[in-house]
C-alpha cells in the first residue's frame, strides 16, 4: 500500500517536472525561432536577442505600474523590442559587410552589454516581481500543475502555429524561404533583401520578447533575467540544425525537458552541465544536428 | 645570391630576434622600475594584473588571428590554472608541479576542443566553446571541497622542488613573475610568428582545401594551435592566483568571455602589440569607465562596436597599415622574367615509366554520377589534356587526382607510383608528389607570397628559404615576394598558385583551367612554365577551356562529356572527332518554326561599346550588339568565353564596367540564370509566387498571373504545384525557371545555358517551349555553349571568343554556320580571308 502510494507521487512528480520542461522548452523553443529566423535571413547570430527582450519587459513592468492592463503591456513589451532592435540593425549592424557572421556577432554581444547596462541605469538591477496573466495550479492526477505553466505551453504553441502559417502559406513566408535557400538566387529575382531581413528582425524579436513575456513571471525581472534561457536556446537550435525552425522549436523542447530532469532527478547545481554535455555528444555523433542538413564544401 | 628577396630574409631573420627580445626587455625594465618604487603599490597591483590578462589576450587573440578559432572557453582554462594554483598551494604541491599540471591538462583540453571543432563551422566552435565554459562554471560553483564554491580558495605560496626557493603571493615578487613571464610569453610568440607553425595554421584558416593540397591537416592544426594557446591561458591563471593571492569563481564569468573578445578585436586579433593593448584595455576598462562617469559595460560595448565600425582590424594592424603605407609608397620595379622565343614541347622520352593509371574510375555525389568508367594513363614528362563542355566530369576528375572529392564517393583503381591513390588522405598526397593548381587560384590571403610558398613546409630552415626564393624568381614573383597575394593582380595571383603547387617538385602536376583568365603575355609564360616541367619529367595534367593553349603544350587529349570519357588523339586531331565535336558544338535538331522578320524591328537593347571585369580579369571587350524586337537572338561560345556575363548586362542586372546599355521603353526583361537556381525546398508554386513578389506584383493580379503561367506549364507539372522544386526532373526544373522567369511578364526573355545537364529528349522539349513564346511574339536571347543547337533555335548567332564577338549572322545560312564553327573555336573569322558572299 505504502509502496503504491509512493509511486503515484513519483508519476505525479514526474508530470509535473515534464509539464514545467516542456513549459521552460516552450520558452527556448520561441528564442531559438527567433535566432534562426533571423540568422536564415540576415546571417546574423543575434547575441542581444535576449537583453533586448528584457528591455522591452521593463518598458512594459513600467506601464503597468502606471496602470496600463497587462495584455496591452504585453503587447508593449514587443513593440518596445521590436522597435528597438530594429533601430539598431539599421545603425550598426547594416553597415557592416555582408557575411561578416563573426563581426555581426560580436556586434550584438556589444549590443547586449549595453543594453543591460542601461536597464541597470535606468530601472535598477533588483529584482523584481512581473506580474502574470494567470496565477494559481490545476491538479491533474495528484499532481498541482501551474497555470502559468499550461498558459506558456499553449501561448507558445499558438505562436509557432502562426509563424508555421507565415512561412508556408505566405507568399511573404515563402520570399523568406527563398532568402534563407539562396540570397544569391533572390538577389538576382531581385527580391528586396533589406525588407526581408527587417521583417525577419521585427518576427525574431518579437517571439523573444513573447517568450520573455511567459518566462519572467516564473523567474522575476533582473536585466540578465534572459542570459541563461538564451543559452540553453542555443543548445536547443545547435541540437535542432541552426537553420531549421522545426529543428529549433524541437530543440528547445527537448533542452526544456532534459534540464528539468537533470534539476529534479540528477542534480540541481549540474542542471547546464547535463544539457550541454548532451547537446555536444549529439553533436559529435551527428554533426549538423537533428534536422539540419549536412553541407559539402567545394573547391 | 644577392636578390632584394634574400637580403630581406636575412633582415627578417634579425629583425625577428630583435623582436623577440623586446618582450622581455621591456619588461625588465618595467621590472626595475617597479622595484625603484616609482609606482605605487596600488598600480603596481594593477600592472601585475595587466601583465596576466597580457598573456590571457595573447593566447585568445593569436589563436583567433592565426588560427581562426574565437575561443569563449579561455575564462574555464583560465580558472583551471587558477585553481590548480590554489589547489596545489594548499596541498604542498610545488611550482614546478603546478605549472606543468595546469599546463599540461589545459594542453589536453585544448587539444580535443580544437580537434572536435576543426570538423565544424565557426558556429559550432562557439557553442563548443560556450559548453565548456558553462559546465566549468557550473562545477566550479558546486565542487566545493576543492574550490570552495563561491567563497573561492585561498592561494599560499609554492616551494620549487628543485630548490630554487619559494614563491610567495600576493606581493611584488608575484607581480615581477607576472611582468617576467608576460615578457616571456611576448617572445615566446614574437619566435613563432615568423616559424612554419604560425603559417601553416593561417594557410588551414585561409583555405582549407587548398591547405590539404600542400599537406596542411586543418584538424591537427587546430588542435596543435588550440593546445597552445590553453596552455598559455592555464599559465595566466597561475599567474592570478599568485598575483591576487585568492581565487574564487567571479574573475571567470561568460562576461570575461565577451571581453576577452572585446579586447581582441580591439587590439587586433593576431598582433603581439594588440595583445598588450587589450590585456591593459581588460585591466583599466573599469577605472577609465569610473573616470569618464558611465557604467563600464557601456563604455566595453560602444568601445567594440565602435572598432568593429571604424577599425575592423583592430588599432594596431590599422596603425600598422599606416606607416607601411608612408614606407612602402615606392613599388619595386617588376623583374619580369626575359621573354623567351618559344620552346618546342619536349617528347617524354621513349622508356618514360607510366606515373599514373586510371581504371574504370567513377565518383557519385548522392544518387548523381559525376565522373564514370574514366580510364586513362600519364607517363613521366607527359602532358595530358583533359577537354569537354561544362559539367563533362572534368573537375571532378582534377578532385579524385587531389583527393578533394568532397562528399562524392570515388570507386574504381587509380594506381599512382604503385600504390592505391584512392585510399590515400588528400593531405599525404603533397608528400608522394602530386601537385595541383586551382581554377581561380586559391592562395593563402593573410601570408605573403614567399610565406605561401614557405608553408608547404613543415619547417622553416635557410635552405627551404633559398629554393622557395628561387622558385619565385623562376615564376618571376621575387619582387613581390614580401606582399599580399590580395596587392597582385590576377594573373601574378594564378603564378603563385603555381608555384606554390611546384615547392613540392611533384612528379605529377594538376592544373585547373590554368589559362583561363590570363592575357597572351602571361599564357605563353605559363607555357614556359609547363615546357619546363616537361624537361623535369614531370607528368602534367590539364583540364582548360582555351583549347588553343592548351593544345600547344599537351602531348595527348582526352575529352569528356557526361561525366565519361568520349575520345582520346593528338592535340591536332582530336577535334576531327566527330563525337568529341559534336560534344562541343552540339547536335542540331530541326529547324523549328520561328516568326517572320523583315528587317524592320525595333531595337529592344542595343549595347555599346561594353568591357567588363572581375577584378582584373576581362571578362568582355569591345561588345557592340542589338537585340531587335520579336527575335531569337543565339549568344554561343565555349566555357569562359564571357556568356553569362554578357546575359547579365543585356538583362541589366549588371552594369558593365565601361560602354553603355540602351534599351526600349518600359522593357521588362527577365533571366534564367545559369543551372536554373531555382528555390529547391520550395514548391513549385512557391517558386513562381516569390517572383512575382520580387517584381511588386500582388493579390488577384498574382493569382491572375499565376494562372496564367500554370497554363504554359506541361500538364504533369501543373498537377504538382504542391511538390518541392528540388524533386522534379533536371528537364522539368529547366521549364519551372523558364516559367518563374515569365511571372516578370517580360517582353525579352535571357535564357542562360538551358540545355546544361539535360538528356536530348528534354532539351528538345525545352527548347520546344521556347520556340513557343517566341512564337508568341517574345524576345529571346539564348546563351547557348552549343553552336547547332543556337543555329537550330534561332534567327541570328552570334559567336562570342574570350570576350569578344567573333562573328555574328544569319542562323540560317550554311556558309555562316562554317564561319561561325571555326570562330568557336579560334576566335578568326574566315570571312576577312574569302569574304563570304552576303
Amino acid at each position: 500500500m505504502g509502496a503504491l502510494c509512493e509511486e503515484t507521487v513519483d508519476v505525479d512528480q514526474l508530470l509535473l517536472v515534464l509539464v514545467s520542461g516542456l513549459a521552460s522548452g516552450a520558452v527556448y523553443g520561441l528564442m531559438g525561432l527567433g535566432l534562426v529566423i533571423i540568422y536564415r535571413a540576415t546571417d546574423v547570430v543575434n547575441f542581444a536577442l535576449a537583453s533586448l527582450s528584457v528591455v522591452g519587459l521593463y518598458a512594459a513592468l513600467t506601464l503597468y505600474d502606471s496602470g496600463l492592463p497587462l495584455l496591452p503591456a504585453a503587447l508593449a513589451a514587443i513593440a518596445v523590442t521590436v522597435g528597438v532592435g530594429l533601430t539598431v540593425r539599421e545603425t550598426v549592424i547594416r553597415p557592416l559587410a555582408h557575411g561578416e557572421l563573426l563581426s555581426a556577432l560580436v556586434m550584438t554581444m556589444g549590443i547586449s552589454l549595453i543594453a543591460e547596462s542601461v536597464i541597470s541605469t535606468v530601472w535598477d538591477d533588483q529584482p523584481r516581481l512581473f506580474p502574470s496573466l494567470v496565477e494559481g495550479s490545476v491538479s491533474l492526477g495528484g499532481a498541482a500543475i501551474p497555470t502559468q505553466s499550461l498558459l506558456t505551453i499553449a501561448v507558445a504553441a499558438v505562436a509557432m502555429a502562426l509563424v508555421a502559417y507565415l512561412f508556408g502559406r505566405t507568399t511573404i513566408g515563402s520570399a523568406m524561404r527563398a532568402v534563407a535557400e539562396s540570397a544569391h538566387t533572390a538577389q538576382i529575382l531581385g527580391i528586396g533583401s533589406q525588407r526581408i531581413a527587417r521583417i525577419a528582425w521585427a518576427l525574431g524579436l518579437g517571439l523573444a520578447a513573447l517568450a520573455a513575456f511567459l518566462y519572467a513571471p516564473r523567474a522575476g525581472l533582473v536585466p540578465t533575467v534572459l542570459s541563461a534561457p538564451l543559452f540553453r536556446a542555443f543548445a536547443g537550435i545547435f541540437l535542432g540544425g541552426l537553420t531549421s525552425m522545426y529543428g529549433a522549436v524541437i530543440g528547445g523542447l527537448t533542452v526544456g525537458v532534459l534540464d528539468n530532469l537533470a534539476a529534479s532527478y540528477v542534480s540541481g547545481g549540474y542542471r547546464d552541465t547535463f544539457v550541454f554535455s548532451f547537446t555536444i555528444l549529439v553533436l559529435l555523433i551527428r554533426p549538423q544536428g537533428l534536422f539540419g542538413v549536412r553541407t559539402f564544401q567545394r573547391v | 645570391m644577392s636578390s632584394p628577396v634574400s637580403v630581406s630574409v636575412s633582415a627578417l631573420a634579425r629583425s625577428t630576434a630583435t623582436r623577440a627580445a623586446l618582450g622581455p626587455l621591456a619588461a625588465l625594465v618595467l621590472v626595475l622600475v617597479m622595484h625603484s618604487g616609482a609606482i605605487p603599490p596600488y598600480q603596481a597591483y594593477s600592472v601585475g594584473i595587466a601583465a596576466v590578462y597580457t598573456v590571457l589576450a595573447l593566447s585568445v587573440g593569436l589563436l583567433a588571428g592565426w588560427g581562426g578559432i574565437w575561443s569563449i572557453a579561455h575564462p574555464a582554462l583560465f580558472a583551471l590554472g587558477a585553481y590548480f594554483a590554489a589547489y596545489g598551494s594548499t596541498h604542498g604541491w610545488s611550482v614546478e608541479a603546478v605549472v606543468l599540471g595546469a599546463v599540461g591538462c589545459a594542453a589536453a583540453l585544448g587539444a580535443f576542443l580544437g580537434g572536435a571543432g576543426a570538423r565544424f563551422s565557426m558556429l559550432y566552435v562557439a557553442l563548443l566553446t560556450l559548453a565548456f565554459t558553462m559546465v566549468s562554471l557550473e562545477v566550479m560553483g558546486q565542487w566545493t571541497s576543492v574550490t570552495g564554491g563561491d567563497q573561492g580558495i585561498p592561494m599560499e605560496k609554492l616551494d620549487s622542488a628543485l630548490g630554487l626557493g619559494t614563491l610567495a603571493s600576493a606581493g611584488t615578487q608575484a607581480q615581477y613573475i607576472a611582468v617576467g613571464a608576460a615578457g616571456i610569453a611576448l617572445a615566446a610568440a614574437a619566435l613563432a610568428r615568423p616559424s612554419a607553425l604560425r603559417m601553416r595554421l593561417v594557410a588551414a584558416k585561409s583555405h582549407p582545401a587548398a591547405a590539404r593540397s600542400v599537406g596542411i591537416a586543418p584538424e591537427a592544426q587546430s588542435a596543435l594551435a588550440f593546445a597552445v594557446s590553453a596552455a598559455f591561458a592555464a599559465l595566466a591563471g597561475v599567474l592570478l592566483a599568485l598575483v591576487v593571492g585568492f581565487v574564487s569563481p567571479d574573475p571567470f564569468s561568460l562576461t570575461l568571455a565577451i571581453s576577452l573578445i572585446a579586447a581582441c578585436v580591439l587590439g587586433g586579433a593576431g598582433t603581439l602589440v594588440g595583445a598588450v593593448v587589450g590585456g591593459a584595455y581588460l585591466t583599466w576598462a573599469p577605472t577609465a569607465a569610473e573616470s569618464a562617469g558611465v557604467p563600464q559595460p557601456i563604455l566595453q560595448g560602444v568601445v567594440l562596436i565602435g572598432a568593429l565600425l571604424v577599425l575592423p582590424g583592430g588599432v594596431v594592424p590599422f596603425l600598422g597599415r599606416v606607416l607601411r603605407r608612408r614606407s612602402t609608397a615606392q613599388d619595386s620595379a617588376a623583374a619580369e622574367p626575359a621573354e623567351e622565343v618559344p620552346e618546342k614541347v619536349p617528347e617524354p622520352a621513349a622508356t618514360a615509366a607510366e606515373v599514373l593509371r586510371l581504371d574504370e574510375v567513377g565518383v557519385t555525389f548522392g544518387g548523381l554520377k559525376a565522373l564514370e568508367g574514366a580510364s586513362m594513363s600519364v607517363r613521366a614528362g607527359e602532358t595530358v589534356a583533359i577537354i569537354g563542355p561544362n559539367g563533362a566530369g572534368k573537375t571532378t576528375l582534377l578532385n579524385v587526382l587531389s583527393g578533394l572529392v568532397g562528399g562524392g564517393r570515388a570507386a574504381g583503381s587509380a594506381v599512382y607510383g604503385g600504390r592505391s591513390l584512392l585510399k590515400i588522405r588528400a593531405t599525404a598526397r603533397h608528400r608522394l608528389g602530386i601537385g595541383r593548381t586551382f581554377q581561380h587560384a586559391e592562395t593563402f590571403a593573410e601570408l605573403t607570397v614567399l610565406e605561401n610558398v614557405l608553408c608547404t613546409r613543415r619547417r622553416n630552415t635557410a635552405r627551404h628559404r633559398a629554393r622557395a626564393v628561387e622558385l619565385l624568381e623562376g615564376v618571376g614573383l621575387a619582387h613581390v615576394a614580401d606582399q599580399l597575394p590580395d596587392e597582385l593582380s590576377f594573373g601574378l595571383h594564378k603564378r603563385l598558385d603555381l608555384a606554390r603547387a611546384l615547392a613540392g617538385e611533384p612528379e605529377l602536376l594538376v592544373l585547373d583551367e590554368p589559362f583561363g583568365g590570363l592575357d597572351a603575355r602571361e599564357r605563353t609564360l605559363l607555357a614556359h612554365q609547363i615546357v619546363r616541367q616537361q624537361k623535369r619529367g614531370t607528368a602534367v595534367v590539364i583540364i582548360d577551356h582555351v583549347l588553343d593553349d592548351l593544345f600547344a603544350v599537351a602531348h595527348r587529349v582526352v575529352a569528356f562529356d557526361f561525366g565519361r570519357p568520349i575520345g582520346e588523339g593528338e592535340p591536332g586531331r582530336i577535334l576531327d572527332d566527330p563525337r568529341v565535336r559534336s560534344s562541343y558544338l552540339g547536335e542540331g535538331g530541326t529547324r523549328g518554326e520561328l516568326p517572320h522578320r523583315d528587317g524592320t524591328e525595333h531595337v529592344a537593347v542595343r549595347l555599346e561599346e561594353v568591357d567588363h571585369h572581375y577584378g582584373g580579369v576581362t571578362a568582355l571587350r569591345g561588345i557592340d550588339l542589338t537585340v531587335p524586337q520579336g527575335s531569337v537572338l543565339g549568344i554561343v561560345g565555349a566555357n569562359g568565353a564571357g556568356k553569362s556575363t554578357l546575359g547579365r548586362i543585356l538583362h541589366g542586372s549588371l552594369s558593365p564596367t565601361r560602354g553603355r546599355r540602351t534599351a526600349a521603353a518600359e522593357l521588362r526583361t527577365a533571366l534564367v540564370p545559369e543551372g536554373r537556381a531555382l528555390f529547391k525546398t520550395l514548391s513549385l508554386r512557391e517558386n513562381l509566387e516569390v517572383a512575382a513578389y520580387a517584381t511588386g506584383i500582388k493579390g488577384a493580379e498574382l493569382r491572375a498571373r499565376l494562372e496564367q503561367t500554370a497554363q504554359w506549364l506541361p500538364p504533369r507539372l501543373r498537377e504538382r504545384m504542391g511538390v518541392a522544386a528540388g524533386g522534379l526532373s533536371g528537364g522539368e526544373q529547366q521549364i519551372l525557371a523558364v516559367a518563374r522567369a515569365l511571372m516578370a511578364g517580360p517582353d525579352l526573355l535571357i535564357v542562360d545555358e538551358p540545355a546544361l545537364g539535360l538528356s536530348p529528349a528534354m532539351v528538345d522539349e525545352v527548347y520546344g517551349r521556347l520556340g513557343g513564346l517566341a512564337r508568341d511574339g517574345m524576345t529571346v536571347v539564348l546563351l547557348e555553349q552549343s553552336l547547332a543547337r543556337a543555329a537550330a533555335a534561332g534567327h541570328e548567332v552570334v559567336v562570342l571568343h574570350e570576350g569578344g564577338v567573333a562573328v555574328r549572322g544569319e542562323a540560317s545560312d550554311p556558309l555562316f554556320l562554317a564561319r561561325a564553327e571555326h570562330a568557336y573555336f579560334d576566335g578568326q573569322d574566315d570571312a576577312s580571308v574569302a569574304p563570304a558572299p552576303m
